[in-house]
């Protein structure tokens, strides 16, 4: 009920925004200039030819995606600034429109001049993972309006976009480029619905726990991001304690990611390419079924081009792959009841971009399909009843001040 | 003689003909910034003058032809490559927004008035009113 309230508070908030423009700023309010405040929402419409995704769309249209945001920061004194972002997220099965806080943190620079800037951040803190994830939720810095899932899944969002803790940043800017290091010791949030299912294969009695974990990447740009390198990777670790009559024992699991990315920017087109090695553990849980120790590490990948047409109308093209075991590619191996293309997914996608107003953006693309591999399982209980070849056709609006 | 120095000086970056001249509210005491303050600046990564007093930093509308020139001639940026990195840093809570003014006149009225405000302004507009700043 409260958070019924407190979604349609934040839907009053952005239904009274001027449109003004994207970084219109505190003009309605009369905000003082330390103060700003933004927001986002976003609405699509999703159809998919079988399997369901964010809703029931297979053979039909839901508009069961929906995303409303709304962030303030705060610069207090000339080191410290303060930042909160709230958001309302539907995803079909996945997600419930719940309101929570993506992110809310105290930042402060110790060193800040033309050169360097170092700094600590303490709180919720996004995590810094590939080139995309620290600002996954907001559609309009989304190159499309899914991320190639591959990498970015879209199943475990909450628990890759944030984390509970510390982030100690620095920017370096030299003559050869920009160098920018952001690193993470925090409590992962095991709040997904989906996460058990993810990482164990089905939603069993017990429950995930949240352990140090650490998180960093290095990025590079020249130029000001025409050319963009970055690394990143971590550990995160997340305890299972076994509930009654559990056909697991407690245990720990540890999720180990490495990130490479690579995009270079001109003025008409962008070329953008991740790979990403997954290593995945668990220690314990799965003693009963015969396996004290399992290790699988997945591959992902992908590359993904775009142009501008004109300023306001950019076309893209991308080709995502993601390999669930990379020791077991055709998923052959996947075990009784999961089909062999649950095990993969190699999603060609085309779409387009088209910004009608500097606020207001409207989006479609279109996927085809080979495997099931990032599909929610929240949306898709029922493994068997799954296609192996699918398409899927979203079309998104989304407007921010 | 005089035409070979006045066409290197043509060619020099920061002569600022054409592509906006940076400038700022008479009260700095600022008279030249290096490439890297100017990146860091209009980036929205350097928050603070030397003095801890907080930078105000005024721009035009991406598509305007002369924070166009401005982008690509003096931050050696693309327009939309700009936009995407302020984006990166508001909807990740990791800095903010510059403010956007509509036209140079406001531009003039908003740098002239504000307290550590840093603007562009091409050559027709600039007047005695905003303070020019060089780019080593």
């Amino acid at each position: 009920m409260v958070c019924r309230l407190s979604r349609l508070l934040l839907w009053l908030i952005l239904a009274f925004m001027p449109g003004q423009g994207a970084m219109a700023q505190n003009r309605w309010f009369d905000l003082p200039p330390s103060v700003q405040l933004h927001g986002f929402l976003s609405q699509a419409a999703i159809h998919t030819s079988d399997n369901n995704f964010f809703g029931e769309t297979d053979d039909n249209v839901d508009f069961g995606f929906r995303e409303i945001g709304l962030n303030g920061s705060w610069r207090i004194l000339p080191r410290l600034q303060l930042s909160l972002q709230v958001l309302s997220r539907e995803a079909g099965g996945g997600d419930d429109g719940d309101l929570r806080i993506d992110y809310g943190f105290a930042d402060y620079s110790v060193i800040a001049d033309a050169d360097d800037l170092w700094g600590i951040r303490i709180g919720r803190v996004t995590n810094p993972l590939g080139l995309y994830n620290d600002t996954r939720d907001v559609a309009f810095t989304r190159p499309s309006i899914l991320l190639p899932q591959s990498i970015y899944f879209d199943r475990t969002r909450n628990l890759a976009l944030s984390a509970d803790g510390v982030q100690l940043y620095g920017e370096r800017r030299t003559d050869l480029g920009d160098f920018y290091l952001q690193l993470n010791l925090a409590y992962p949030r095991t709040d997904d619905p989906d996460i058990e299912v993810s990482f164990l294969g089905a939603d069993f009695p017990g429950e995930l726990a949240d352990d140090p974990s650490f998180l960093g990447r290095l990025l590079y740009e020249r130029n000001g991001g025409q050319l963009r390198l970055g690394v990143s990777g971590g550990m995160v670790n997340i305890d299972y304690q076994a509930g009654t009559a559990d056909p697991l024992t407690s245990g720990s699991i540890l999720f180990a990611p490495l990130i490479f990315s690579a995009q270079y920017n001109a003025e008409y087109w962008s070329l953008t390419g991740e790979w990403a090695i997954r290593r995945f553990e668990t220690e314990d849980i799965f003693t009963r079924l015969g396996q004290r120790h399992v290790e699988v590490t997945g591959e992902s990948w992908y590359i993904q081009g775009s142009y501008r047409f004109r300023p306001d109308l950019e076309g893209f093209v991308r080709y995502d792959v993601l390999y669930t075991d990379r020791d077991d590619r055709d998923g052959e191996e996947a075990g009784p009841g999961r089909p062999s293309y649950s095990r993969y997914a190699k999603d060609f996608t085309v779409g387009l971009r088209w910004d009608v107003t500097p606020s207001f953006m409207l989006r479609a693309e279109i996927h085809d399909v080979e495997g099931t591999a990032w599909l929610p399982f929240q949306d898709n209980p029922f493994a068997g009843a799954t296609t192996k070849d699918w398409t899927m056709f979203m079309i998104l609006g989304s407007y921010r001040f | 003689m005089a035409g070979l120095i006045l066409l290197l000086l043509l060619g020099f970056p920061g002569t600022a003909l054409s592509q906006g001249t940076v400038v700022v509210n008479p009260g700095m005491d600022v008279t030249a910034l290096s490439q890297n303050a100017i990146r860091s600046i209009f980036g929205m990564r350097l928050r603070n003058w030397p003095d801890q007093q907080p930078i105000r930093v005024f721009v035009l509308p991406d598509q305007h032809p002369v924070h166009e020139e401005f982008s690509k001639q003096v931050l050696n940026i693309f327009p939309n490559q700009l936009r995407r990195a302020w984006d990166r840093l508001v909807y990740s809570g990791t800095g903010q927004a510059p403010i956007q003014v509509e036209t140079e006149q406001e531009m003039l009225e908003k740098v002239a008035s504000t307290p550590g405000a840093i603007g562009y302004l091409s050559g027709d507009w600039l007047a005695d009113t905003v303070k020019p700043v060089r780019i080593d």
